[in-house]
C-alpha cells in the first residue's frame, strides 16, 4: 500500500515571551491507503498540535509533510485552503456541524467548496448520508439529531468529495458506549472499502477494536 | 446553492427582525427627512418653475421669490430692447392683508401677472379662467389655501388691503415654502390694491429667441442698473438654498439623515456581529474544511446585504404609503427616482460598512477554534 501521509521530524515550537515551548518534537509518521491510526495520549501532550499540523492548519515549525504525494509544508499559507479543501476532511469531538443547515446542507457545504454543481452536489450528499444511515434525517437541522447521529453527519460531511485523507480529533468522546461503537464501525468500514487513510486522536480505548495500529505521545514526542 | 448567509439569517429569527426594523427605520427616516426638504424646496420655487420664462430679473439684493424689493418698472423697456429677448413682462408679488369671510385675517401673498399672456399666473384651474382677473379687482385662489381663508368658490367676495375683490378661478397645486398662501390677480390690479407699489414692478421675466443661450442674454440684461439677472434654473436654487441655509433648514435635515444612518450602522454592526461571535467555531469550521477568507468575508457581507434589501424594500414601501396619505392631508412628500436609487445606495453602504468590523473578527478566527470542544 502507498503512504497518503508522511510526516518527517515535525517540529512545532510556541514563542511565549522570552520562552519557547515545544509542542511537538521530531515527530515521524506514515500512514498508508486503508489504514487506521490512532494517536495516543494524554492531555496536553500535543496530540492536537500534531493533528492541526497534519491537517494543513498549522505550519510545523520544522519537518515536512506530504500528503498523497504532495509536499504541503512549503506551501504558502494562501494555498492550505486549496489543500485541506483537496486532501483532507475532518472529523471533530463537538461534531461542527452548521446549526442551521439540514444534514444534506452540511454535507453539500464541503461539496460547493470542491467546486462541484448543484445537482451532483444533492446527490452526492443524499448518498453519503445513506452510507451513514441517516438517508431518512438528510433535511433534519443538527438540533433535532442525536449525539450519535450528528457525528455521523459529521462522517458523511468528512467523506465528501472523497479525501485520501481523514483526520478524526476524539470522535467518540461527547458518545455514549453504543454510538461510540457505531461511529467506529463506520470509520472502519469507508477506510476499507474506499482505500482511505484514517487517523484518529484519542484517548478513549474504545476505539482499540478498530484501529490497525497506534503511535503514543508524551511531551510532544512520539513513545511507541 | 448552500447559502450559508441567508440560512444563517433566517435561523435566528429575532435578531434577524430586530435588524431588518433597524434597517427600515433608517430607510422611512431618510426617506421621510428627503422627501419633506424636497417637498419644502419644491414649494419654495413653484412659481419660479411653473412660469414660462427663461429669465428673471430683479432688483440689486433682493433675498429670494418671496421677499422680493420693487424697482421701477420703466427696466421693462430695456429689457426689451436688449439682444436675445424675443419678450418680455412684468411681475408683482406683494404681501397683503386678506380678511376672511368669517372676519377672521390673513396674511397673503399676491402674484400679479398679465392676464393676456398668462406668464406668471396659475398653471391649472379647478374653476374660472385666468383671463377673468382682467375684470377690475379679481382674484384666482388656490384650494390649498381653503384650510386658511375657508372654502371660497367663484363669485364669493373678500377683502384684500381693505378693498373688496371678487373670487373668480380657484387653481390647485400652487403651495408656498413660507405657507402664507398665494393669490393671483392682474397685474394693475396687484398695484391698486397695494398703495406701495405704483409705478414699480417686483420681476421682469423673459424668454430669450430661438439660438439664445439664456446664459449669454442673461449676461447682457446685467448691464441694466441696479438689478440681478438670473436664469430660470439659476433663480430656483437661489431661492432654494435661501431657504436651505438661511433658515438652517438644511442643517437641521442634513443631521437628522446622518442620526438616521447612524442608527442603521450601529443597529446593523450589532445584530451582524453578535451573530457573527455566535457563529464564530462555524467560520473556524468553514476555514477549516477549506473556506478561503473570501468566502467568510461574501458570507458576512451577504447577511449585510440581505438586510439591507428587504430593510429598503419594507421603508420604501411605509414611505410611498406615507406619500399617499400625507398627500391627501397636504403634505408634500417628494421621492423621485433618483432619491429612491439613491437612498437604496446609500442603505448597501450603511450596511455593508456594519459589517466591517464583524468581517474583521471572522476573518481572524483561527481554525484551531475547532479543535476546542
Amino acid at each position: 500500500m502507498s503512504a497518503t501521509l508522511e510526516a518527517e521530524q515535525l517540529t512545532k515550537i510556541y514563542q511565549e515571551g522570552a520562552f519557547q515551548v515545544p509542542a511537538v518534537q521530531d515527530v515521524t509518521l506514515t500512514a498508508r491507503a486503508g489504514e487506521v491510526v490512532a494517536i495516543l495520549g494524554p492531555s496536553g501532550s500535543g496530540k492536537t498540535t500534531l493533528l492541526s499540523m497534519l491537517g494543513c492548519m498549522l505550519r510545523p515549525t520544522s519537518g515536512s509533510i506530504t500528503i498523497h504525494g504532495e509536499c504541503v509544508s512549503d506551501l504558502d499559507e494562501t494555498q492550505l485552503p486549496w489543500v485541506r479543501r483537496r486532501y483532507v476532511g475532518f472529523i471533530f469531538q463537538s461534531f461542527n456541524l452548521f446549526a442551521a443547515l439540514s444534514a444534506a446542507e452540511n454535507v453539500e457545504v464541503v461539496l460547493q467548496l470542491k467546486g462541484l454543481e448543484r445537482k451532483s452536489r444533492r446527490n452526492e450528499s443524499r448518498r453519503l448520508l445513506d452510507l451513514v444511515g441517516l438517508g431518512k434525517r438528510a433535511d433534519f437541522l443538527p438540533r433535532d439529531m442525536s449525539g450519535g447521529e450528528r457525528q455521523r453527519v459529521s462522517i458523511a460531511r468528512a467523506l465528501a468529495g472523497d479525501p485520501p485523507l481523514i483526520l478524526a480529533d476524539e470522535p467518540t468522546a461527547n458518545l455514549d458506549a453504543k454510538n461510540g461503537e457505531q461511529v467506529m464501525k463506520l470509520l472502519h468500514a469507508v477506510t476499507r472499502s474506499d482505500g482511505r487513510t484514517v487517523i484518529i486522536v484519542t484517548h478513549d480505548h474504545r476505539v482499540m477494536p478498530y484501529i490497525d495500529r497506534s503511535v503514543r505521545i508524551e511531551d510532544g514526542k512520539l513513545v511507541a | 446553492m448552500v447559502d450559508i448567509a441567508r440560512k444563517n439569517l433566517f435561523h435566528d429569527r429575532t435578531r434577524f427582525i430586530i435588524t431588518v426594523v433597524g434597517v427600515t427605520f433608517s430607510v422611512v427616516l431618510i426617506f421621510s427627512q428627503f422627501g419633506i426638504y424636497l417637498g419644502f424646496m419644491e414649494n419654495a420655487s413653484i412659481i419660479i418653475d411653473n412660469t414660462q420664462a427663461d429669465i428673471w430679473v430683479t432688483s440689486k439684493n433682493s433675498a429670494n421669490f418671496d421677499f422680493p424689493v420693487p424697482f421701477n418698472e420703466r427696466k421693462l423697456n430695456k429689457v426689451r430692447q436688449t439682444r436675445g429677448v424675443t419678450w418680455a413682462d412684468h411681475i408683482m408679488l406683494g404681501w397683503a392683508n386678506m380678511r376672511r369671510k368669517d372676519g377672521g385675517q390673513e396674511n397673503i401673498e399676491m402674484v400679479g401677472f398679465n392676464p393676456e399672456t398668462g406668464v406668471g399666473g396659475p398653471w391649472r384651474l379647478l374653476a374660472g379662467e385666468v383671463q377673468s382677473v382682467k375684470a377690475g379687482k379679481s382674484i384666482i385662489v388656490d384650494e390649498s389655501a381653503f384650510a386658511k381663508l375657508g372654502v371660497l368658490k367663484v363669485g364669493d367676495h373678500v377683502e384684500i388691503n381693505e378693498q373688496k375683490v371678487r373670487v373668480v378661478g380657484i387653481s390647485q397645486g400652487v403651495r408656498g415654502f413660507t405657507t402664507a398662501p398665494y393669490v393671483f390677480t392682474s397685474y394693475r390690479a396687484a398695484q391698486d390694491l397695494d398703495p406701495f407699489s405704483q409705478a414699480r414692478t417686483v420681476f421682469i421675466v423673459a424668454r430669450v429667441g430661438t439660438g439664445y443661450d439664456p446664459r449669454e442674454v442673461a449676461g447682457r440684461l446685467r448691464e441694466i442698473r441696479d438689478v440681478d439677472v438670473y436664469t430660470r434654473d439659476q433663480y430656483s436654487w437661489k431661492t432654494r438654498l435661501y431657504w436651505t441655509w438661511e433658515t438652517g433648514i438644511g442643517v437641521g435635515f442634513g443631521l437628522t439623515v446622518l442620526m438616521a444612518i447612524i442608527v442603521g450602522v450601529v443597529i446593523v454592526s450589532q445584530t451582524i456581529y453578535s451573530a457573527t461571535i455566535e457563529h464564530l467555531r462555524e467560520f473556524g469550521t468553514l476555514k477549516a474544511i477549506g473556506a478561503t477568507n473570501r468566502d467568510v468575508y461574501w458570507i458576512i457581507l451577504k447577511q449585510a446585504l440581505i438586510n439591507a434589501l428587504i430593510g429598503y424594500t419594507i421603508g420604501l414601501a411605509i414611505t410611498l404609503i406615507a406619500v399617499r396619505t400625507l398627500g391627501a392631508t397636504g403634505m408634500v412628500l417628494v421621492i423621485p427616482p433618483g432619491l429612491m436609487v439613491a437612498v437604496f445606495a446609500l442603505t448597501v453602504a450603511m450596511c455593508a460598512t456594519a459589517s466591517v468590523v464583524s468581517v474583521r473578527k471572522a476573518l481572524n478566527v483561527d481554525p484551531l477554534v475547532v479543535f476546542r470542544s
